[in-house]
């Protein structure tokens, strides 16, 4: 393989995969949101600061 | 508190970001089959020229664009006039983008120099500056995944981008300087900018702009994501927040002390209490 | 600001002169580095003497990083950063502060290593005055780029590993010019020596101004 041959695959190639990466993070992060229940009004103790995240 | 304040819960894809991709797919194609078959090889250089049409706009994307954006879009967001989430997001999306560009500045950086000065890495004055360059937007990656308050870590992130950027003009005049110094290195920086001219300096043209709609459609989508991952983190902590409300559970103390967690207020702030720090 | 600047320098430095952490921790560590360079590199003293001007700013550097880090520990008591916010000091004196702190370390530093680094290595000043500005520069320097990044990384609690990250990139410039223009006034050409300041003087100019100006907005309700 010539190096112009390396560097164009390597160059395409990697910025496919990260394309096509990108595509699917969004995709879950699409499914995550339309499945979880809808945000309701915020009550509770946060405003006190005293408890914190998983 | 980061109160989501959207309505929308269906999330809609633009329409201009699909128009962009499919431009940025025909438009890095048409430059690879002319790049690769309808250009002509150099005299000097022979095939290896094509890396031109590949090499320096992956460079101008990384260094200029990407970076460039990543330090406007952090200006803009801390100044108060300008502040908005959105820029905070396009910042991170950006850097993000920015990486993978820059890496591959890199290495095809590094493959175009092997066969013509016969080794893969040089302390030459532009690879050493854009390998100091990648390590900066790293940091500001690995800043960015340190779970805080996202006010919080966008004022943190947009400071770091910032000082980042402004150390580049720095960087690039010592390792410049370091070189120059230095003697035998300037015969290696010459070899890699052939003159270019005809159907070589359209392709070079429509490299550039491909490329550059490669990196818009990239951010845009990457941006999408930062939004969608706030949202998810912010309901997925009301959630289990709804949840432990329901099971009476709330007087536990709190993990950890530093109140750290997505979504969690910023203040005030608790005074630590992890042990053996 | 300035008043503001001289109170929290005062602070800092009372604190360490009570804590004496930077004289008991900090600089064994940089002068142990000079010993540990010369496990690495070999006890020929031609390689040493080359290498010299490098590993002192190299050791200063890790130390830069280790100082900055103590100035932001000490902040992390009960309160006391929301004390020193709501008391009503400029930020940007806070930042001149303990830049400026940090800086006086560094310097009581470099007097020390550049006495283990003439005992130890064998070489010796040639141009002081090259050597005093070159470092009076890039104390600036660092100081004021490290404790910008100790600010950023405060209260965080991956900061230990984080800022080295953040910071070492960032003074990689000050390091090189630096081990330049120590070269130049330890052995080699003083003129070749001097042209580094040109990079060292606007490197401490940017981040004292930059410090100045992002200190406030970083600080803000952190």
């Amino acid at each position: 393989m010539s190096y112009v041959d390396a560097g164009y695959s390597i160059g395409l190639g990697v910025l496919f995969l990260y394309a096509v990466g990108l595509f699917l993070r969004r995709r879950s992060l699409e499914r995550a949101v339309e499945l979880s229940p809808p945000p309701g009004p915020l009550d509770g103790p946060t405003e006190t600061g005293s408890a914190s995240g998983p | 508190m980061s109160a989501p304040a959207e309505t929308v819960t269906v999330v809609r894809r633009p329409r201009w970001l699909r128009v962009v991709g499919v431009l940025a797919l025909v438009s890095t194609a048409a430059t690879v089959w002319l790049g690769l078959w309808v250009t002509p090889p150099d005299a000097v250089q022979h095939d290896l020229v094509r890396l031109v049409y590949l090499h320096p706009p992956i460079a101008w994307v990384a260094l200029y664009l990407a970076f460039g954006l990543s330090a406007l879009a952090s200006l803009l967001y801390l100044w108060r006039r300008t502040r908005s989430m959105f820029w905070d997001r396009l910042a991170a999306a950006s850097v993000e983008v920015g990486v993978v560009f820059n890496a591959l500045t890199l290495a095809t950086g590094m493959i175009w120099g092997r066969p013509t000065w016969g080794v893969w890495w040089t302390w030459d004055a532009r690879l050493t500056s854009t390998a100091l360059l990648l390590v900066l937007f790293l940091g500001y990656l690995a800043l960015r995944r340190v779970p805080a308050d996202p006010e919080v870590r966008a004022r943190r992130c947009a400071v770091a981008a910032l000082i980042a950027f402004v150390d580049v003009p720095i960087v690039h005049f010592s390792v410049i300087w370091w070189q120059t110094l230095h003697q035998g290195a300037t015969v290696l920086n010459a070899n890699l900018s052939p003159t270019i001219h005809g159907s070589m300096a359209w392709t070079l043209l429509l490299g550039f702009i491909a490329l550059t709609l490669v990196f818009v459609w990239m951010v845009g989508v990457r941006y999408q994501i930062e939004v969608l991952a706030d949202r998810t983190g912010a309901e997925r902590l009301e959630v289990s927040l709804a949840e432990r409300w329901a099971e009476g559970d709330l007087d536990t103390p709190a993990a950890g002390g530093n109140g750290h967690g997505i979504g969690t207020t910023g203040s005030p702030v608790r005074p630590p209490t992890r042990v053996g720090q | 600001m300035w008043r503001d600047a001289l109170l929290v320098a005062g602070k800092d430095l009372r604190i360490e002169l009570r804590s004496r952490v930077a004289l008991w921790q900090v600089l064994p560590v940089a002068v142990l580095s000079l010993v540990l360079y010369a496990f690495a590199l070999g006890p020929a003293r031609h390689t040493l003497a080359a290498a010299a001007p490098g590993l002192f700013w190299l050791a200063v550097l890790f130390s830069t990083v280790l100082a900055t880090q103590r100035s932001f520990a000490i902040e992390s008591g009960e309160g006391t950063r929301d004390g020193l916010r709501v008391s009503g000091i400029d930020p940007a004196g806070v930042f001149l502060g303990k830049a400026a702190a940090v800086a006086a370390e560094l310097a009581v530093l470099q007097v020390v290593l550049w006495a283990a680094m003439t005992l130890l290595f064998g070489v010796h000043v040639h141009t002081a005055w090259l050597a005093i500005v070159a470092s009076f520069l890039a104390t600036i320097g660092l100081a004021t780029a490290g404790t910008l990044y100790g600010a950023l990384s405060a209260g965080l609690r991956v900061r230990e590993t984080l800022l080295p990250l953040l910071v070492l990139p960032v003074l990689a410039p000050v390091l090189l010019a630096a081990s330049r223009a120590w070269s130049g006034a330890l052995t080699g050409p003083v003129s070749s020596g001097e042209s580094w300041l040109r990079i060292l003087g606007p490197f401490a100019a940017v981040y004292l101004v930059v410090g100045i100006v992002l200190y406030g907005p970083l600080l803000e309700t952190s």
